[in-house]
């Protein structure tokens, strides 16, 4: 028993020694960034086969097999951050906690870096109510001490910023916690409505028809050519929330709207189809009444062939008869994939009101576009606590990186001729070299300071 | 108008950086005395330069790589004209102004005429995330510089300390122990500090920056993180400043390796600022190119 508590005892003194070091936090956090670099250069979400069409064999099957594909969402990945956060929480309270509010205690003022010792005429205990009274007006928090006899004199600035880093840390744990609530609790979804269409939010059952969508695009003459520049998207929309009641809404990008705490967003648009499908000349109902998606396909009944309606094209170029550049809607078509089975055995690009002949009597005519709106939805009870962490996590940046805790240690004792020697020492969290100037100069001034007022 | 401004700031900045580089080998007050001022009229003729702009078009000019890199250069010259004033400086100007100038001469190639914002920037976020983060990138830019000299210093300090023990080992006659130009360098120790009170700024910026991003994203997007390429591009740049921060707290890597890191995370932010728009077109911030 005595043995197992032995050995579970290491193993704990060894995870806090691991996990408490700031080299392997530092190691972490390049695992962290070396992962998140590699998840911006690799492209995301793909199909493993664009890896393979992107990248040569080997490559392109470890990006598959790793996860590389989808790395923010991997466990190992969630892994990173869980350790990182460990490290934190572990570092927290074995390094930054005690480091960062050290006892006081005696030292060896010559053996600290930044020293001095300065010589002021009186006796001891008259120059040690000078020096507390000169720190003291220059704003340090000055303690005094006794060890083994000898008196100490402590002065502290910016103590409180001592703190700043525990602060960050505890930044990113609200943010943690935030995005766990996300997690747990909150939901999100994309729908793409077609005009006069209604969609029930699946969590909340609150309802969304589009009344309308409009876009507006201006072309602009620029250097490099003609540009056709988006400059609105907007979605007029009738939402039934909890209360039941519909009210109308408009959507902007920049601009959701709030139902029963669920924000929607003005995320895409596109155009929906209908095709005039037909069979030796009569038309056939159950194909025709579809509306497609771009992407969606029909299967044409008692063969092996569907067409998919692959995308829109708003313009075709007059002259070269291909799709032009300009998205507004002037002389529309639509590209559309013929597939006998799996295998493609065409594409057309297909102007409204014209048709294509796909055999055995079966024609298509694309005859009606309507636009959808594509609105995304998302209900994040975290996202309040994410941003107080953020800025929690700032403020302990600012306050670590800007304030700068120094402690003197002073120490007065006999000197030769009716004098007394003030030995003092400084350190601060940052090292020595970054408080050289300012120990300089409060030594300077306190020494004229103290002769002055002698 | 601004065209004008921009050819003056372009200008002022190609004469500095050579004048204050010549002053970094010869240290000729003189040379400080013309470069410096021309510095200052450079960087006061891009600021003139992008409210100009704006008040010409009525668009808010950061929108685009043109106008955001032209601040970019802007901010660096005036954090690093701040530094200089503050802490004496003006030796480092040459490089912090040539890269500034090569930057600004970059983002005029980037210049398609006045176009308005696409719906996604059409929010007053644009008007806080974009400065900030560029602001950011701006005393990153003078920190590199700052880590490089720290490097330069380091290694001929090292290899004149090399070659005296070496003359001293075969009786000839004594090395000088250090450069005649590098004797009125700031100190290794004084390099390090600097380095670090400018990533100290920098790095609470892009901080605030990816944060009003997250919230602008929070309230365009449906998100406040997408794992976008930029974002996350954004966030490694930050994690390199937060390793380089986080080593500079332990004595035995704040210094050399430290400067190191912060060199190498300067290409981590220009991956994040360029490499992103020009070479990763997917993404939601790829309207900005």
């Amino acid at each position: 028993m005595e043995a197992r508590l032995s050995g579970l005892r290491d193993l704990y003194e060894d995870f806090v020694r691991t996990f408490g070091n700031v080299l392997f936090a530092v190691c972490l956090f390049l695992v962290w960034g070396v992962l998140t670099l590699l998840g911006v250069v690799v492209e995301q979400g793909l199909e493993p086969s664009a890896y393979f069409d992107a990248y040569a064999a080997p490559v392109a099957r470890a990006i598959v097999r790793l996860g590389f594909d989808n790395i923010y969402h991997s466990y190992w990945y969630v892994g990173i951050i869980g350790l990182i956060l460990l490290s934190l929480t572990v570092c927290t309270f074995k390094r930054v906690i005690p480091a960062r509010l050290p006892p006081l205690r005696p030292v060896r003022i010559d053996k600290i870096p930044l020293n001095a010792s300065i010589a002021i005429p009186g006796t001891v205990a008259d120059v040690r109510a000078k020096v507390d009274a000169f720190f003291r007006k220059r704003g340090w928090q000055v303690r005094e001490r006794t060890f083994d006899g000898a008196e100490w004199i402590f002065a502290d600035r910016f103590n409180w910023a001592r703190r700043g880093v525990l602060i960050a840390h505890l930044g990113f744990v609200i943010i943690a916690a935030g995005a766990t609530i996300y997690w747990a609790r909150g939901f999100a979804g994309e729908a793409a409505i077609v005009t006069g269409q209604t969609f029930e939010i699946p969590r909340t059952h609150a309802l969304v028809r589009l009344d309308g969508f409009g876009y507006k695009i201006q072309p602009i003459a620029t250097k490099s050519g003609m540009v056709y520049q988006p400059i609105d998207y907007v979605s007029h929309v009738t939402v039934t929330g909890n209360d039941g009641v519909a009210k109308h809404e408009t959507i902007r990008v920049n601009q959701p709207i709030d139902i029963d705490g669920t924000l929607y967003y003005q995320a895409s648009y596109g155009f929906a189809m209908r095709f005039d499908v037909t069979h030796d000349g009569a038309r056939v109902g159950s194909l025709s009444d579809r509306t497609l998606m771009e992407g969606e396909a029909l299967e044409i009944p008692g063969t092996q062939k569907s067409v998919q309606y692959a995308r829109f094209v708003p313009t075709v170029d007059r002259v070269t008869g291909q799709p032009g550049p300009d998205p507004r809607v002037n002389d529309p078509a639509v590209v559309l994939n013929v597939f006998n089975g799996d295998a493609q055995v065409g594409a057309a690009l297909v102007p409204l009101q014209t048709w294509i002949d796909l055999g055995g009597g079966w024609r298509i005519v694309p005859h009606t576009y309507l636009m959808y709106t594509g609105l995304q939805y998302r209900y994040d009870p975290g996202a309040t606590l994410v941003g107080v962490g953020a800025f929690v996590l700032l403020a302990g940046l600012v306050i670590a990186f800007y304030f700068l805790p120094a402690r003197l240690y002073v120490r007065v004792d006999e000197g030769a001729d009716g004098t007394a020697t003030v030995g003092v020492a400084a350190t601060t969290v940052k090292g020595y070299d970054i408080y050289e100037k300012q120990f300089g100069e409060l030594t300077k001034a306190l020494e004229g300071n103290a002769w002055t007022s002698s | 108008m601004d065209i004008v401004l921009m050819k003056l700031a372009l200008a002022a900045y190609a004469i500095a950086a050579l004048a204050l580089l010549a002053y970094f080998f010869t240290r000729q007050p003189a040379l400080r005395a013309f470069g410096a001022p021309l510095a200052v009229l450079g960087c006061a003729a891009q600021f003139a330069q992008l409210i100009a702009r704006f008040e010409i078009t009525g668009i808010w000019p950061l929108l685009n790589l043109y106008g955001s890199l032209s601040l970019f250069a802007a901010v660096a010259v005036l954090i690093f004209i701040i530094f200089a004033i503050r802490y004496d400086l003006w030796f480092a100007g040459g490089f912090v102004i040539a890269i500034a100038a090569l930057f600004l001469a970059y983002a005029t190639t980037w210049n398609e005429g006045t176009m308005p914002a696409v719906p996604s920037l059409q929010s007053y976020w644009a008007k806080i995330h974009v400065p900030l983060v560029v602001s950011s990138y701006g005393a990153f830019l003078v920190s590199f510089v700052l880590a490089g000299l720290y490097l330069v210093r380091y290694y001929v300090e090292r290899s004149l300390a090399k070659t005296a023990a070496l003359a001293t080992a075969g009786g000839h006659a004594s090395v000088a122990a250090t450069g005649g130009w590098l004797a009125s360098f700031p100190s290794l120790p004084q390099l390090d500090v600097l380095t670090y009170r400018a990533v100290a700024v920098g790095l609470p910026l892009l901080t605030l920056g990816i944060i009003t991003g997250a919230m602008w994203a929070h309230e365009a997007w449906g998100a406040y993180w997408q794992w976008d390429p930029k974002e996350t591009a954004a966030m490694s740049s930050w994690i390199a400043y937060a390793i380089y921060m986080h080593l500079h707290t332990r004595n035995a890597w704040r210094g050399m390796a430290s400067a190191w890191i912060c060199f190498a995370s300067f290409f981590v932010v220009l991956f994040t600022y360029l490499g992103v728009n020009i070479f990763i077109h997917a993404g939601l911030h790829a309207y900005q190119r």
